[in-house]
């Protein structure tokens, strides 16, 4: 990612113009987004001559009002893209020859050519997981406007164009500091509560693989006072109101809300993740350690939103930390 | 230390128990004493809501009595006063899952280090009421002034008269609404003591600060302006053998309604 220096009040160009379809355009500017300095700005988007529906255009609003930041205007050659914004109501405008706001700017996508090969192995592994648990390929139902950012990707496009250099590590890692179960009271989503290791009795700590489990695989929603419990990974296509409890040998998956308690690696599995759509989970637990849900994020009451921020939840040194989206290893 | 272990019950659901319960605890714990909340409706639990603790609660009075945990390990301290103290109901198991032998003998151990515990009850007669009921050496049964609740409060006095352990029953009378009283739409305090005929230990008024602060996870008895509050605080003073006046809820009052008053406060010392 290049950063030129320059100055406007409170705002940021990113110049994605060069990007060659959607899905490139999202996944950048997903990763720029995830820049601290970007939170609370106000961003002028160079879309280039990329047609953008509707659909999408929703989409990218939503992924940057998920970081608390806005769209200043949009700068564009595309007429559709044009009708899109005018439609939601983004103003539509170029940037000045001679503006002075910071540049961000993708590195030129070519670059990532000498990584492609790898990231295509990675993902065709995820898309066979994936067939596996049956995931539904179409729209689903209870996770409406999710689907918009999705629906113009094969997953061909998906592996030839995610650039090796989003996935690393020490750049989530900072960011799970930020998110992740920090003692801080203030800025935790999530924080240990002090019971210590609660491993049953004669259960014993491991790292066995969830990959090879058994996935119990859910399509409705679970409500207040439904359980799901099982020894493999449980994947639920639906959302997991307060009040539901879902226990899992392996990791859970929520395409949902997920907004009861979440138990992964219940035997002792320290590997075990969760992950969801929105994870507003009261508690994760994950093998012996449990956290809850920061108190000032204490919403008892079910809050759906058609706007999503995919978390992982998992343990690293410890620590039970959140990670803004799914991790490649 | 032989504490007081009080049943909140109704008959009729919705007219204020969990309310009642949250606001008595916190107020009781304010005061200095040290108070334990049960949650006994199992399957239907709402006590840790209205106390925002929900994100707190490992174990439940279920993982005690089926001995996963000990029950000092499932009290959940409150997050502002370390007087108080939950034991959470199951929320996804049925009334079908603790007898009352057992609840019994959790009171009984519980009111050797407390001042107070203080059971909130299902709705209902059957076993989650038997159940609630079962350690407890005193009652307040709750009531808002409609005739539905009240025959439903009746009934739930008359098994109360049953029960010897229970040696005395009070009444709290919930969402009373002065202004309806007034143009004669609602019960007056006088008619529904008239009926029951058991003391008053609170009239609460309707407040809509009560919603927002069941929604916030903070009892009401926290807003030191508010008069459900105001009222709740009261409650609590009465329990601990103070006399207190009934909070005049309609402002601007007249001899008549001085004069009830007075009528309900005699009442109450019954
Ligand atoms: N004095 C009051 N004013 C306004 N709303 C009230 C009052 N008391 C109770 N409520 C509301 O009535 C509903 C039922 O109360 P709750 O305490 O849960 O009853 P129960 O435990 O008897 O079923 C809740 O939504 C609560 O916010
Ligand atoms: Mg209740």
């Amino acid at each position: 990612m290049i950063m030129e220096k320059g100055f406007v009040e409170n705002g940021f160009i990113i110049d994605l113009s060069t990007a060659q379809n959607t899905t490139q355009l999202v996944f950048e500017l997903s990763s720029i987004m995830e820049h601290p300095d970007v939170k609370g700005k106000q961003i002028c988007l160079k879309l280039g001559n990329l047609d953008l529906k509707q659909s999408q255009l929703l989409s990218i609003k939503a992924l940057i009002e998920s970081m608390n930041a806005s769209i200043a205007f949009i700068d564009t050659e595309s007429e559709q893209t044009e009708a899109s914004a005018v439609s939601l109501g983004i103003i539509v405008s170029k940037v000045s020859e001679n503006e002075n706001a910071q540049i961000i700017q993708p590195q030129k996508f070519s670059d990532a050519d000498e990584e492609k090969v790898i990231v295509k192995e990675e993902e065709t592994k995820t898309v066979e997981v994936s067939a596996d648990m049956d995931m539904p390929s179409g729209p689903v139902e209870t996770a409406e406007g999710v689907e918009d950012i999705y629906d113009e990707m094969s997953t061909e496009e998906l592996s030839e164009v995610i650039p090796s250099e989003s996935f690393d590590r020490t750049d989530f890692g900072a960011f799970a500091a930020n998110e992740g179960l920090l003692p801080n009271e203030e800025t935790s989503k999530y924080i240990l509560l002090d019971t210590g290791n609660v491993l049953p009795e004669g259960i014993e700590e491991n790292s066995d693989s969830t990959g090879s489990m058994p996935t119990l695989y859910l399509n409705q929603t679970l409500r207040s006072g439904q359980t799901v419990s099982y020894e493999g990974n449980v994947l639920i296509v639906g959302d997991a109101h307060p009040g539901s409890e879902i226990v899992a040998g392996g990791d859970i998956t929520v395409w949902g809300i997920l907004g009861g308690i979440a138990h992964a690696g219940s035997n002792g599995n320290v590997s075990a993740k969760v992950r969801a759509l929105k994870l507003n989970a009261i508690q994760l637990r994950i093998a012996g350690l449990y956290a809850r849900r920061n108190d000032t994020l204490n919403v008892p009451y079910v809050q759906k939103s058609n706007e999503f921020t995919p978390e992982e939840a998992l343990i690293e040194n410890g620590k039970i930390v959140i990670y803004k989206k799914l991790r490649r290893d | 230390m032989t504490g007081r272990v009080i049943v909140i019950t109704s008959g009729k659901g919705g007219v204020g128990k969990t309310t009642t319960s949250a606001n008595i605890g916190t107020a009781l714990a304010k005061a200095g004493y040290k108070v334990v909340l049960i949650d006994t409706d199992l399957g239907l639990r709402n006590l840790d809501l209205l106390l925002g603790l929900e994100n707190r609660i490992v174990y439940t009075i279920v993982d005690v009595i089926e001995e996963r945990c000990k029950l000092k390990q499932a009290l959940v301290k409150d997050k502002k006063n370390p007087n108080l103290s939950l034991l959470a109901a199951a929320q996804t198991r049925d009334k079908t899952a603790v007898n009352a032998e057992q609840l019994k003998e959790i009171c009984n151990t519980l009111k050797e280090k407390n001042d107070f515990v203080l059971v909130d009850c299902p709705a209902g007669i059957e076993q989650g009421f038997q159940n609630a009921v079962a350690g407890a050496s005193e009652a307040i049964v709750v009531t808002t002034p409609e005739m539905s609740a009240i025959r439903d409060a009746d009934r739930i006095i008359g098994l109360l008269a049953t029960k010897e352990e229970i040696t005395s029953t009070k009444l709290l009378l919930n969402r009373v609404r002065p202004n309806l009283i007034k143009s004669n739409e609602m019960m007056s305090v006088d008619d529904v003591v008239g009926i029951l005929e058991i003391p008053l230990v609170g009239i609460i008024p309707e407040d809509t600060g009560i919603i927002t602060s069941t929604n916030k996870g903070e009892p009401i008895v926290n807003d030191e302006d508010a008069l459900a509050g105001k009222a709740y605080r009261n409650v609590a003073q009465r329990i601990l053998g103070e006399e207190v006046p009934f909070l005049d809820l309609d402002e601007p009052k007249g001899i008549v309604a001085k004069i009830k008053n007075a009528f309900a406060k005699l009442k109450a010392k019954v």
